[in-house]
């Protein structure tokens, strides 16, 4: 027999693994990508008529355009161990240090959109499944079907002109989504014959969600509560660069406007980390129960 | 009305009424906005490279002349005086006493000393000190005292002493090494990819004619913000004070709705130029390599083009047609003999039937019975260009041409015009803030690397490259300037007639300045709106908060 404990331990070293191995691929092809595009190692400069020939090669090297994939990566990972997480290009600044500038900015637009989101999707699908509202359905499906087509960068640009806080946009590209799933979800509890008994027998329709509807849905809403971080992460880049919040957000479409290699590579491992810790959080809570209790 | 109040009144309107003068109005906290469009990329002066560093490098640094934007002489600044010798290798300055850097230390001739050394120390690379690299050898400084210097460059350099309105002076003894600036601001923050605040240099050498130290306004802030749109409608709502480069579409929409705002300040240096791809190891067929490299194909093409109609149309009549790679804006250097080419496609066709190209069903044929079809690539995002390549395309049409429009980001469209030559034609606007015809020897040399068309010959491909090398050559060598004219106009008329590049439009300086912003002359040279920003001041702020 297994103990907490020990589930805890495996699970946790198991997952650890899993993550580590996937942020390496991920940082690897996120650098194969940026190498390989289009204009790498290009600047504007080296159409300055001033330049000799010399300044465009030293340009040239600075730019890192004789370094390999391999042998960048090899580097960056020498480096990322020390705890150096190298210098941007586009900014001539150390990346650690304009991750600490921008970090909280998107942690702030991403939390409040993350609630905002949660929030009105939630609230909506279990006023929409519990009081069968078909008022409540029918707006909140309109309304969700409608941001669904529209895309972030024109919300963006939409609060931009009415003056309206960007972040909120964040909060409206996760409601629709999680309106969507975790109102089918809810449905879906709630016609299990055990909720029916539950309501046939007349308990309270708190009582029945709380203690019938959400422990079954629930392993599903958390594996949602996951991907919604994902979600918010990649809807950050267009509303923070429209709305003009200088966040990781922007400083990933300034890096890949730039080619800024390393920028890139440290941000495309952070938002895989930041992707993995949410989806393998959502996991281990959902998996808990069962695994716990064998 | 009481009496004392009656009195500030008047005092105030006069104030007020006085063209120019910063009166009461120059607030104390006064605050300039503005954007720019992308992040310095370094704030180094010595290595300042693109738009956005120069604008700080303008706004901080303290240089020995500066090159009046409005007048296109120079004025002094740090040096009272300079003499040139006669052979155009050496220079010397008398300069100002009593000035110190923004961070209290003095400013003598050591430091200029140490800044031309710095400059022109190989390992640097400096763009601003490559356009002082002519002949092998070293840079020699000889100061008397404190306020003298002489300088001696290895060869002679025409239009050396306009060479040093883009040296900022760096102080040799300040521990804040470059952030210790002898112009009228200093760099106070500098949040990277969001913003700069710029704070008046207290220690700043100059005044005003009431002896009132400069600059009036207290501090600059510097939003970066790619997206020209966004720019707008911030400057509409009053959020920042001035848009420098303006589009034509947002200057017609400032002129409907706040016309008050904008100003043209006639034609720019800019110009929008096409150019085929000559480069003899281009992945091309050598079908179309010969077409681009034959020069009566080139200025059919020219023809075929309706410039006017690309200034009427693209650039709602705030451009005019381009006729040379010197624009109307440099007084001195443009060629005024010359004229744009005219739209004959009639002529265009006669052009091409002597090169062996035929017309038939309204295609175009070339002699070995290929129909004439090519693609041009320029920068996507640019929605002028875009429409230019969509009216190109259509002119074209009109002589059988089939055009291709293929638009590409601007690192990608950079790798083919200077690595993989995988390009037939290009249209693009090659920018040129100096005046001087030498700071583009690298463009016209045929050896140059910014040869564009064909870049880094080893022997001139043909024989007006050939020309054009020598006359490039011999007006950098001599100090006259009639001769030196005489020989930049030359190399204007052999670049008119084979159409290397093909010139199309010259921009008009577009501006939209608050109605808070006072004392502004936009002129047509870079910095179009704060070229005299010590003269500059607010007015009763209007601004909204972000």
């Amino acid at each position: 027999m297994r103990t907490p404990g020990r589930f805890w331990l495996r699970a946790l070293a198991r997952h650890t693994a899993r993550m580590l191995l996937v942020l390496m691929l991920g940082g690897f092809l996120g650098a194969t990508l940026a190498r390989m595009a289009p204009g790498f190692g290009q600047d504007a400069e080296e159409l300055d008529s001033r330049l000799s020939r010399e300044s465009v090669a030293a340009l040239r090297q600075a730019r890192g355009e004789d370094e390999s994939l391999p042998g960048f990566y090899v580097h960056f990972l020498g480096r990322m161990v020390r705890g150096d997480l190298g210098q941007s290009q586009t900014l001539q600044e150390p990346v650690r240090q304009l991750l600490a500038e921008r970090f909280p900015e998107t942690l702030e637009s991403v939390g409040l959109g993350l609630a905002l989101g949660w929030a009105a999707g939630l609230g909506l699908a279990i006023a929409a499944v519990m009081w069968r509202s078909a008022w409540a359905d029918l707006t909140a499906g309109l309304a969700a079907s409608v941001l669904l087509c529209v895309p972030a960068a024109v919300l963006a640009l939409l609060f931009v002109i009415i003056q309206a806080p960007g972040r909120l946009v964040i909060g409206l590209i996760v409601f629709p989504k999680i309106f969507q799933f975790a109102r089918n979800l809810l449905l879906r509890a709630a016609s299990l014959p055990h909720v029916l008994t539950a309501r046939a027998k007349g308990l309270g329709g708190l009582r029945v969600l709380i203690r019938h509807i959400l422990p079954v849905a629930g392993p599903q809403l958390l594996a949602l509560a996951g991907v919604s971080v994902s979600l918010a992460l990649a809807a950050a880049i267009p509303v923070e660069v429209l709305c003009d919040l200088p966040g990781i957000g922007q400083l990933a479409w300034k890096a890949a406007m730039g080619r800024d290699l390393a920028l890139l590579v440290d941000l495309t491992m952070i938002v895989t980390l930041i992707t993995l810790v949410a989806n393998t959080g959502a996991e281990l809570l959902a998996r808990r129960p069962r695994e716990g209790g064998a | 009305m009481k009496r004392r109040e009656l009195i500030a009144l008047l005092v105030v309107g006069f104030c007020r009424a006085l063209p120019g003068a910063p009166g009461s109005w120059a607030q104390p906290g006064s605050q300039l906005r503005f954007c720019i469009h992308s992040e310095p990329k370094t704030l180094n002066p010595l290595l300042v490279d693109d738009d956005a560093s120069e604008t700080i490098r303008y706004l901080t640094g303290g240089v020995l002349v500066r090159l009046n934007r409005m007048t296109q002489q120079l004025q002094p600044e740090l040096a009272i005086a300079w003499k040139m010798n006669r052979a155009g290798d050496a220079i010397s300055f008398t300069l100002r006493k009593n000035v110190r850097f923004s961070d209290g230390t003095p400013f003598s001739a050591a430091d200029v000393a140490y800044t031309i050394h710095r400059l022109m120390d190989p390992a640097m690379h400096s763009p601003t000190g490559d356009s002082f690299r002519f002949g092998n050898g070293e840079v020699e400084t000889r100061m008397g005292g404190e306020d003298r210097i002489y300088i001696k460059f290895p060869a002679p350099i025409a239009g050396l002493d306009k060479l040093f309105d883009q040296v900022a002076i760096l102080s040799v003894n300040s521990p804040n090494r470059e952030m210790a600036v002898l112009g009228p601001y200093y760099v106070a923050e500098n949040k990277a990819g969001s913003y700069l605040l710029l704070k008046r240099n207290a220690n700043y050498w100059k005044r005003d004619s009431a002896g009132r130290q400069l600059p009036y306004i207290e501090s600059i802030h510097i939003d970066i913000e790619q997206n020209r749109d966004i720019e707008m409608l911030r400057f509409e709502r009053g959020e920042i004070d001035f848009i420098d480069s303006l589009s034509a579409e947002n200057y017609d929409r400032l002129a409907a709705r706040a016309p008050a705002t904008i100003h043209d300040a006639g034609v720019s240096m800019d110009a929008e130029q096409i150019w085929f791809n000559q480069f003899p190891n281009a992945p091309l067929p050598d079908y179309k390599k010969a077409w681009f490299a034959s020069a009566r194909f080139r200025s059919a093409i020219s023809e075929s083009i309706h410039r006017a109609d690309l200034a009427r149309v693209v650039f709602h009549g705030h451009a005019q047609p381009a006729v040379s790679w010197i624009s109307p804006a440099n007084r001195f250097w443009f060629d005024a003999r010359l004229r744009p080419y005219p739209f004959d496609q009639k002529s265009a066709l006669r052009l091409l039937t002597q090169d062996g190209f035929s017309l038939r069903n309204g295609v175009l044929y070339d002699r070995s019975g290929r129909t004439v079809e090519f693609s041009l690539i320029t920068n996507a995002g640019n929605s002028s260009r875009e429409r230019m390549a969509a009216m190109i395309q259509q002119d074209l049409a009109g002589v059988g041409i089939r055009l291709n429009i293929v638009t590409l980001d601007f690192p990608s469209l950079l790798e083919r015009i200077t690595r993989s030559y995988a390009y037939e034609a290009c249209l693009l606007g090659l920018v040129n803030n100096g005046l001087d015809p030498d700071a583009q020897m690298n463009v016209w040399l045929s050896s140059g690397e910014n040869h564009i068309w064909n870049p880094n010959q080893k022997t001139p491909a043909t024989a007006w490259e050939a020309e054009i090398d020598r006359l490039m050559r011999a007006q950098a060598s001599t100090m006259e300037a009639k001769k030196r004219k005489e020989a930049v106009d030359e190399v204007q008329e052999i670049v008119w007639r084979q159409a290397p590049f093909i010139y199309l439009v010259n921009k008009d300086a577009l501006v939209a300045v608050s109605t808070n912003l006072h004392n502004v002359h936009p002129v047509a040279l870079q910095p179009q709106v704060y070229w005299n920003i010590e003269q500059l001041w607010m007015g009763p702020t209007r601004r909204r908060d972000r």
